[in-house]
Order: C-alpha cells, then sequence, then structure tokens
C-alpha cells in the first residue's frame, strides 16, 4: 500500500507496540496471566504423554522430549496464526480509522506468538537438562529452523487474514485444518514409525520438516541431510512470499471490508 | 507558488451497495449462479483538489455528500477507484466519531498506543504525554479503563493526540459535534495555533459560522463533487 506519508523507521516501534499489547489483552482478566504461556503447552504435553507412553505404549526412546519439542514447536504455529486473526479482529476500530502500515498487525501477532516460542524452548532445555542426552554442536541449526518456522507462521497469518476480512468462514475452517494439521505433522509420533512410503508425502509439509530437523538437531545430535534443509528453507521462502503477496494486495480494501 | 501539500486528481470512489449481503463462504458458494444485484454509489465523482501547505480548509456539506470520504480517502484508509491521490507530509486522522481506543486498556495505555500508531517515537510520546493530558482535561482519568469513559471524554483524549502529534496535515471529521461548548472553542483554539505554526489542517464541519469565522478557503460538496470553492 501506499504510505508515503508515514514515518517508516517507526515501524519497529509500533510492531513492539502492537506485540506488547497483544500480550497485556491476552492474558487480561485471567489469574495466572503470563503463566498460561507456559502451561497450556505443559498441559497438552502431560495428556498426551499419558495416553502416548502409558496407554498406548510408544516405544520411542526419550520419548517426552520428542513429544515436548514437537508440542512446543506446533504450538507456535497455532498460535501465531490465531493471534493474527485475532489481532486484525480487536484492530478493525483502528484499521478503519488511522492509516499505518496494515502488515504490522499480523507480524507483530507473530512476533507475539515467536516469544512465548521461546519461553518454552526454556522449558525444554530444563526438561532436556534432566534427561542423561547432551547438546551437540549440531544444536546450533535449530536457528536455522526456527527462522524458517518463523516465516512459515508469519505467511500462513498474512494470507489467513487477508482471506478473512472477506469471509469470516475462515476462522472456523482454520480451527477444523488444524485438527488435520495436527495429526499430520510428527508431533505425538516420529517419523521412524511412519512406513517409508508415505515419507515422501509427508515431507511436503513444511512443518513436519521444521520439526524432524528440530528433533534430529536437539535430540539426536545430527545434522540433518542438507536438500532437505533447502527444501524447508524455500518451502519458508515460498509461503513467505506468497502470504505477504495476497496480503499487501487486499490490505487496500480492509477498511471497506472488515 | 510552493508545491501543494495535498494534491487530488480526478479521484472517485465508488461503494458496491448490495441488495443482499454475502458475508460467507456459504451465501458466496450457494448463490453462485445468481448474480449479485447491487447499485453502485460514486461517494466521491471525479473530484480534483489542490490545497497549499499551511492553509485551513473547511469542508461543507450535507450528510452524505461525500465529504467523509473523500477525508479517508486524503487520510489513506480508503483508496481511489480511479485518480490519484499525492500527499506530501505526515498526517493525523481525527475520522469519525471515536476513533478506535482499545477499550480494554487504560487511557495511559491508549495514549501510547495512538501516538505510535500516528508515527511517534517512544520518546517523542512520553514528551508530549503531559501536554496531551493536560489539553484533554482528563488527569484524574488516565489509569481508568476507556471503557468506563463517556462519549464526550474519548472524543476530548482524541482530539487531544491527534493536534499534539506534530503531524504535517491534520484531518478533522465533525470534532465539534460532541463536547460541551467550551472545549469545543478550545479544539478550535487549538487548530488556530496550529495553522499558525504552518499546519495544513481540513475539517469538515456543520457549523458554518465557525467554518467561515476560522477557514481561509471552503469547500462545499453535494452528491460526491465539489460545488464550489
Amino acid at each position: 500500500m501506499k504510505l508515503n506519508s508515514w514515518p517508516w523507521p517507526n515501524y519497529w516501534v509500533l510492531t513492539k507496540t502492537f506485540a506488547w499489547l497483544d500480550f497485556k489483552l491476552r492474558f487480561h482478566g485471567s489469574a495466572l496471566g503470563i503463566l498460561w504461556s507456559f502451561l497450556r503447552p505443559l498441559l497438552l504435553f502431560g495428556v498426551l504423554y499419558i495416553v502416548f507412553s502409558k496407554l498406548v505404549r510408544f516405544d520411542i526412546p526419550n520419548y517426552a522430549l520428542y513429544l515436548l519439542l514437537g508440542i512446543i514447536l506446533w504450538n507456535f504455529f497455532v498460535e501465531a496464526t490465531n493471534f493474527a486473526l485475532v489481532s486484525i479482529d480487536n484492530k478493525t476500530a483502528l484499521l478503519k480509522k488511522v492509516p499505518f502500515p496494515r502488515t504490522i498487525v499480523v507480524f507483530s501477532a507473530t512476533i507475539t506468538a515467536f516469544i512465548s516460542l521461546s519461553f518454552n524452548l526454556i522449558v525444554f532445555l530444563l526438561f532436556f537438562a534432566f534427561s542423561d542426552l547432551t547438546l551437540g554442536v549440531s544444536a546450533i541449526l535449530l536457528v536455522v529452523y526456527l527462522i524458517s518456522l518463523f516465516f512459515i507462521a508469519l505467511g500462513t497469518s498474512y494470507f489467513l487474514t487477508a482471506l478473512y476480512a472477506k469471509f469470516k468462514d475462515v476462522r472456523t475452517i482454520w480451527e477444523v485444518l488444524l485438527q488435520l494439521g495436527f495429526w499430520l505433522t510428527p508431533i505425538i509420533y516420529t517419523l521412524s514409525i511412519v512406513p517409508q512410503r508415505f515419507h515422501w508425502w509427508i515431507y511436503l509439509n513444511p512443518l513436519t520438516r521444521a520439526v524432524q530437523y528440530s528433533r534430529e538437531a536437539l535430540i539426536e545430535n545430527r545434522v540433518s541431510n542438507l536438500d532437505g534443509i533447502i527444501a524447508l528453507l524455500s518451502m519458508a521462502t515460498i509461503i513467505f512470499i506468497f502470504g505477504y503477496l495476497v496480503f499487501r494486495s487486499r490490505a487496500k480494501y480492509f477498511a471497506e471490508e472488515l | 507558488m510552493p508545491e501543494p501539500i495535498i494534491e487530488l486528481k480526478n479521484v472517485t470512489k465508488t461503494f458496491k451497495l448490495p441488495h443482499e449481503r454475502r458475508d460467507s463462504l456459504k451465501e458466496h458458494l450457494f448463490n453462485f449462479w445468481r448474480p449479485r444485484t447491487y447499485e453502485i454509489i460514486k461517494a466521491v465523482d471525479d473530484v480534483s483538489l489542490s490545497i497549499q501547505p499551511g492553509e485551513f480548509v473547511g469542508i461543507i456539506g450535507p450528510n452524505g455528500s461525500g465529504k467523509s470520504t473523500l477525508l479517508k480517502l486524503i487520510a489513506g484508509v480508503l483508496y481511489p477507484n480511479e485518480g490519484s491521490i499525492t500527499v506530501r507530509g505526515r498526517i493525523s486522522p481525527f475520522l469519525e466519531l471515536g476513533v478506535g481506543f482499545q477499550p480494554e486498556l487504560s487511557g495511559h495505555d491508549n495514549v501510547y498506543l495512538y501516538a505510535a500508531i500516528l508515527g511517534l517515537s517512544p520518546r517523542q510520546i512520553r514528551e508530549r504525554y503531559k501536554q496531551i493530558v493536560a489539553f484533554a482535561e482528563l488527569d484524574r482519568f488516565m489509569d481508568q479503563k476507556v471503557k468506563n469513559y463517556s462519549t464526550g471524554m474519548q472524543m476530548r483524549l482524541a482530539f487531544a493526540i491527534t493536534s499534539h502529534v506534530d503531524a504535517d496535515i491534520l484531518l478533522v471529521d465533525e470534532a465539534l459535534a460532541v463536547g460541551d461548548e467550551s472545549f469545543q472553542k478550545k479544539c478550535l483554539d487549538k487548530m488556530r495555533n496550529l495553522k499558525e505554526e504552518g499546519k495544513t489542517i481540513l475539517l469538515i464541519s456543520h457549523n458554518l459560522n465557525s467554518v467561515r469565522e476560522n477557514c481561509q478557503k471552503i469547500i462545499e460538496m453535494g452528491m460526491g463533487k465539489i460545488n464550489e470553492q
């Protein structure tokens, strides 16, 4: 959009302000406040851990760590996209009345989710410290995977919010798709129990790659194959650019459609 | 003649006014084969306009004549279907009643948020905060949530912010409709001061006397067109 007169150096200032605002509003009125940001993935972890290690009995060494890391990364994707949809709803009045770069609404939502992801990763590392595993050099690669994940979430959020302005159903459809995605991504299971012939398909999901490679880097101490990492980076780039372009072409009409 | 600070060339903005609303995907899918019936309303119709820096412009006209749409186009919230709009400066808009405060946040937090949206850095906001609160006369209420403010209080705070962010252009839509007489006078005084500082002001008002008194240029709109300048 054309916003020549807006002071662009302040882009980051406004992003931070929105992220801070989202944080403040999110836990508004809840007794445990920001603690929920940790408790939610931990509670989900507890439930799934009981089901899949005690009842279904997956026989995977260090299953708890695999599961926890999967949930934390998946949870980031869910939060980022949901925050974006909530955020565009909260700011309808602002979008209708004040010109400012529209991308900030979505960008700040992804940042907020990313902050809670980093808190959750600290929790993961605490769990990790109590296991008999040690971190290898390959753990550095997590940075690359997290950046890819960030852009996958950001691009998806751009796309969803652009559609949401016109079709309010997007929110409901997205909830269902997330349920589906939860089972199609190796979160409660690992790729080792998936038959080889499905691997090509399951790797089409960029989140599979992000989760799988992160597990390999942190838990299995190994560097994933380079082709796969390049595929992940390309998928992230494509999703981000596509989402951004859709958002940019729709953002002009937000004031009329929302 | 200096370069105009706001320049509109043959700007047209139309709205589709559907006879039935289709907001959800289902309504779109199920009615796919039925052509949508709607009227096209030209809210702003082939308007050309140029405004020089430092002008205090009054926009008058009956309801539905396109005044507010014109201001939203200049603000950059709406996009024209045809024509081009050039704005050479930072805009602070005060559009329609209510300004999009976050009801669950305190007055203090809303000032910081709103000023950041208008493009101020945190330091600039801190420098101006006292002035804004003093202007709005809401010192005692700043820690209260905005949802508990009266309409008049919200308007006062909103006008105080938009007029204190040091923008080059101030767009004001019907600010004087709410608020008591003394605050209306205060707003007009503030706009006159800004004009003396060289700021450009566009004011929509139904109060013809105050417009005639203060504005050196008056634009009268009717049916989406500018009738006279």
